[in-house]
C-alpha cells in the first residue's frame, strides 16, 4: 500500500531575473513500512524534495498526498495538525531545543498535542530507554555527545508513533562508528514499529539500509533501485550464525 | 498546547533572561508608578479642594438670597408658596426657609427691670426641628426638644455682647469681645442661658428720647429661655444674632403689624431660603431650576466648578507626562519580544516542524509580554503605595498650608479602583506592546528558521 505519492512534483526558485529548478517533475511512490534512501550529490534537490513531502514549503506545481491526504493543499493549522499526528523528523544538526533536558525535548511534540505532564513524560522516558539514554534524561543538549543528541533526536521523531519520518542527512555530523550506531537504531524502530522512513543523504554507505534507494540527479529521478536492507541482511546473518552454531553443537 | 503548558514556558522564557526581564519590568514599573502617583494626587486635590469649600460651607447646599424683598415689587415673592415649588424640584432633600424680623420690630431685654437691653437685634426665625440641617451646632447647651420650641431662643456665640446696661451712662454701657494679656477674654454683662429672655413688641410712634421705641406691655412680651449658645458659623451669619422657631417670628410679625396699625401686610416673604440637595452633584442643576423660577441664588458649586476646571487643566498636564513614560515602557516591551524573537528563531522554527499551532506561539509571546506589564503593574502599584504614604506623611502639612485646610487631608489618595485600573491598565500595554512581535513570531518560516544558526 503507497503511503506517499508525489505526482508531477516541481520546485522553481526564482531568484531574480534566474530560475533554479530545483526539482523538475517528480513522479515516486513510497509504500508503507518501507526504508527509502533519496541519494544525489549535494545540489540535487534532496532536501527541498523532503522538504515538500514534510510540507514545509509549497511546490511550484504538483502534489504530494500522505495518507491519501493531499498536504500540499492543507491549510496552515491543518497542516500542524497533520505533523503532530502522522510525521516525525530527524535532522542533520540534530534541532533540539538548548533549555530543554533530553526528557522535555522528547516531551515535546507531546506537549504540542495537549498531552499532559506526567503522561508525555512517562512515554518521553521509556522512548529514550528504547535509544539507550535512560542515563541522560535530565541532560541538556550541550552536556551530550553528538551521537547522543541525534539519539534523542530520533526518540523525539518516534515518540509520538507517527506514519513516517523525516530525515535529513541524519548521520551528517557523526562518525563512521557512531554512524552506524545511528542508522541501525533508525531502522530497528522503524521496523518495530511498522513505520516509513524517508532518508536523504549523498552516502552510498548508508543508502545500503534503505529498502528502495532513489537516486536524484539536477533535480530528475534518474534510478529507482529495490535494495535488501543491511540491517535485515545482518540479522539473517546473524540467525545463520546461530544456527550454525547449534549444528555445530 | 494546554494552556497551562504556555504559561509554563512563557514564564521559563521571562526567567532565562532575567536580566532583560527585569530591566523591562523596571520600565513598566516606573511607567505604572508614574500614572497612579500623578492619579493619586489629582484625587488628594480634588479632596483637598472639597474639604476647603466645605470649610466655607456646606457643598450641597443652595442658598437663595431675596435681596430685592421690598426693594421692587416685580420680583417674585419669596414666600412659602415659593418654598413649597423648591420642595418639589428632584433630588432636593430639604428647604429651610429663614424668616427675618426686622430689627425696629423687637427689643430684647434681660435681667431685673430690662437693666440690660438689645435695641436693634438681628432675630430670624427658623424651623427648630430643623436647626442641624441648617448647619447650626450648639457650642454650649442644647437645642430644643419639639414642645420647648415655642418658649426657645438660640444665642449666635457673640450676641450677647450686643446687650448693654441701662444704669450705666456713656461707653460704659457697652461692653465687647476683647482678649486678655492673660488669655481670658471679656465676658458679656450676662450669661444668656442663666436668665429670662424678654422679646417685646416695639411701639414704633412711641420714640424715646435716645431713639428707642418704647416696648412691651400686655400681649406684646414673648418670655424665652436661651437654650444654647451657637458654635460659630463659616458664613459668620449668625455671630451677632438669635434664633427663634418660625412660629413664634410669625406671631411676632403679626403682633408688631396689630400694633403699629399696619393694615395691608402682605404675606411675611423669606429673606434667605436654604435648599440642601442629596448630592453635589445634583447642585448644579437645581440650582439652575430655582434660577429659572426667577431667584437668586449662589452655591459652592459655582466655584467648586471654576476650582475643578483649573484642576483638571494640571491633572491633564502630570497625566500626559505618566502617560508618556508608560508610553516608553511599552515601547521597550516590543523592543525586548522582537530581540527575544530574534534569538528564538530557530527554535520557533523547531517548534513548528514539530507540529506547534502557531495559535500557540502566539498566545505564549503575548502571556510573556502581558506577564511583564502586570508584574510591572503590581510592582508598581506597591512603591505607589510607599511613595503616597511617603507623600501623605511630609507633605500634608504643607498641601493643608497652602490650602488652609486641616493637616489631615491626604496629599495622594490610592483607592481599590485605582489599583485595579493600573493593574488592568499595565497589563494591557504589556499585551498591546507584544501583539507585533506575537504576529512576527508567528510568521516566521519554519524552513528558514531552522536553516539559521
Ligand atoms: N531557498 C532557495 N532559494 C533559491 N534556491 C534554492 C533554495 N533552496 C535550494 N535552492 C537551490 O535548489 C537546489 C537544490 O538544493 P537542495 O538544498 O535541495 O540540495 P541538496 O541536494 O539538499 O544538497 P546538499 O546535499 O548539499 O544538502 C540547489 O541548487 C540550491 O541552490
Ligand atoms: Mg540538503
Amino acid at each position: 500500500m503507497a503511503i506517499i505519492e508525489i505526482k508531477d512534483l516541481r520546485k522553481t526558485y526564482k531568484l531574480g531575473n534566474e530560475r533554479v529548478h530545483a526539482l523538475k517533475r517528480i513522479n515516486l511512490t513510497i509504500e508503507k513500512g518501507e526504508i527509502c534512501c533519496v541519494l544525489g550529490t549535494s545540489g540535487s534537490g534532496k532536501s527541498t524534495l523532503l522538504n515538500m513531502l514534510a510540507g514545509l514549503e509549497k511546490p511550484t506545481k504538483g502534489s504530494v498526498f500522505i495518507k491519501g491526504t493531499e498536504i500540499t493543499k492543507l491549510s496552515e493549522k491543518k497542516l500542524a495538525r497533520f505533523r503532530q499526528e502522522n510525521l516525525g523528523f530527524i535532522f542533520q544538526s540534530y534541532n533540539l531545543l538548548n533549555q530543554l533536558t533530553a526528557l522535555e525535548n522528547v516531551a515535546m511534540p507531546l506537549m504540542f498535542k495537549g498531552m499532559p505532564r506526567k503522561r508525555r513524560e512517562k512515554i518521553a522516558a521509556k522512548m529514550l530507554k528504547s535509544v539507550s539514554l535512560d542515563n541522560r534524561m535530565k541532560h541538556k543538549p550541550s552536556q551530550m555527545s553528538g551521537g547522543q543528541q541525534q539519539r534523542v533526536g530520533i526518540a523525539r521523531a518516534f515518540v509520538t508513533k507517527p506514519s513516517v519520518i523525516f530525515a535529513d542527512e541524519p548521520t551528517g555530523n557523526l562518525d563512521s562508528h557512531t554512524t552506524e550506531d545511528v542508522m541501525k537504531l533508525m531502522v530497528e524502530m522503524c521496523r518495530k514499529y511498522n513505520l516509513t522512513l524517508v532518508l536523504v543523504t549523498h552516502d552510498l554507505g548508508i543508502s545500503e539500509y534503505a529498502d528502495k534507494i532513489v537516486h536524484i540527479i539536477d533535480g530528475e529521478i534518474t534510478s529507482v533501485e529495490k535494495n535488501i536492507s543491511k540491517y535485515d541482511l545482518e540479522k539473517v546473518k546473524v540467525k545463520i550464525g546461530e544456527r550454525i552454531e547449534i549444528n555445530e553443537k | 498546547m494546554k494552556i497551562f503548558d504556555i504559561i509554563k514556558m512563557a514564564f521559563k522564557n521571562l526567567w532565562r533572561r532575567k536580566g532583560r526581564t527585569l530591566l523591562t519590568v523596571i520600565g513598566v514599573v516606573i511607567g505604572s508608578c508614574a500614572v497612579i502617583v500623578m492619579i493619586s494626587l489629582g484625587l488628594g486635590m480634588n479632596l483637598a479642594m472639597d474639604n476647603m469649600l466645605a470649610s466655607w460651607g456646606d457643598l450641597t447646599a443652595i442658598t437663595i438670597y431675596n435681596y430685592s424683598y421690598g426693594v421692587s415689587d416685580e420680583s417674585v415673592a419669596l414666600d412659602d408658596d415659593a418654598v413649597e415649588s423648591i420642595k418639589a424640584i428632584e433630588n432636593v432633600s430639604y428647604v429651610i426657609p429663614r424668616l427675618r424680623v426686622e430689627s425696629n420690630m423687637v427689643t430684647i431685654a434681660a435681667g431685673r427691670s430690662d437693666r440690660y437691653r438689645m435695641d436693634w437685634a438681628e432675630i430670624y426665625g427658623v424651623d427648630f426641628s430643623l436647626l442641624d440641617k441648617m448647619g447650626y451646632t450648639p457650642e454650649t447647651g442644647e437645642f430644643p426638644s419639639e414642645d420647648e420650641y415655642s418658649s426657645t431662643i438660640i444665642f449666635g456665640n457673640e450676641t450677647a455682647y450686643n446687650f448693654r446696661d441701662t444704669r450705666k451712662r456713656g461707653d460704659k454701657q457697652y461692653t465687647w469681645k476683647q482678649y486678655l494679656s492673660d488669655g481670658t477674654y471679656t465676658l458679656p454683662f450676662i450669661d444668656p442661658q442663666d436668665e429670662k429672655i424678654l422679646v417685646a413688641i416695639n411701639n414704633t410712634k412711641q420714640q424715646n428720647d435716645d431713639g428707642t421705641y418704647q416696648y412691651g406691655g400686655r400681649g406684646y412680651e414673648y418670655e424665652l429661655n436661651c437654650s444654647a449658645v451657637l458654635m460659630q458659623d463659616p458664613n459668620w451669619e449668625t455671630v451677632y444674632s438669635v434664633l427663634i422657631d418660625i412660629n413664634v417670628a410669625k406671631d411676632i410679625i403679626d403682633d408688631y403689624n396689630r400694633r403699629n396699625g399696619v393694615k395691608d401686610a402682605n404675606d411675611p416673604q423669606y429673606t434667605y431660603v436654604k435648599v440642601v440637595c442629596d448630592d453635589i452633584n445634583d447642585v448644579e442643576e437645581v440650582e439652575t431650576q430655582i434660577e429659572a423660577m426667577g431667584f437668586n441664588c449662589s452655591s459652592m458649586a459655582d466655584m467648586r466648578g471654576e476650582m475643578k476646571k483649573t484642576l483638571g487643566i494640571i491633572q491633564l498636564v502630570l497625566g500626559c507626562l505618566a502617560a508618556i513614560s508608560l508610553f516608553v515602557a511599552a515601547l521597550s516591551i516590543t523592543n525586548t519580544m522582537i530581540m527575544s524573537i530574534y534569538e528564538r528563531t530557530k527554535e520557533i522554527g523547531i517548534m513548528k516542524v514539530l507540529g506547534c499551532y502557531v495559535g500557540n506561539i502566539r498566545s505564549a509571546f503575548l502571556f510573556e509580554a502581558g506577564l511583564i506589564g502586570l508584574l510591572g503593574g503590581i510592582i508598581g502599584t506597591v512603591l505607589s503605595y510607599a511613595i503616597s504614604i511617603g507623600m501623605n506623611y511630609f507633605g500634608a502639612g504643607v498641601m493643608a498650608s497652602l490650602l488652609g485646610t486641616s493637616g489631615d487631608t491626604p496629599v495622594s489618595i490610592i483607592p481599590l479602583w485605582l489599583v485595579l485600573l493600573a493593574l488592568g491598565f499595565s497589563t494591557l500595554i504589556g499585551l498591546i506592546s507584544g501583539f507585533v512581535p506575537a504576529n512576527r513570531a508567528v510568521k516566521i518560516s519554519a524552513l528558514e528558521a531552522i536553516k539559521s544558526e
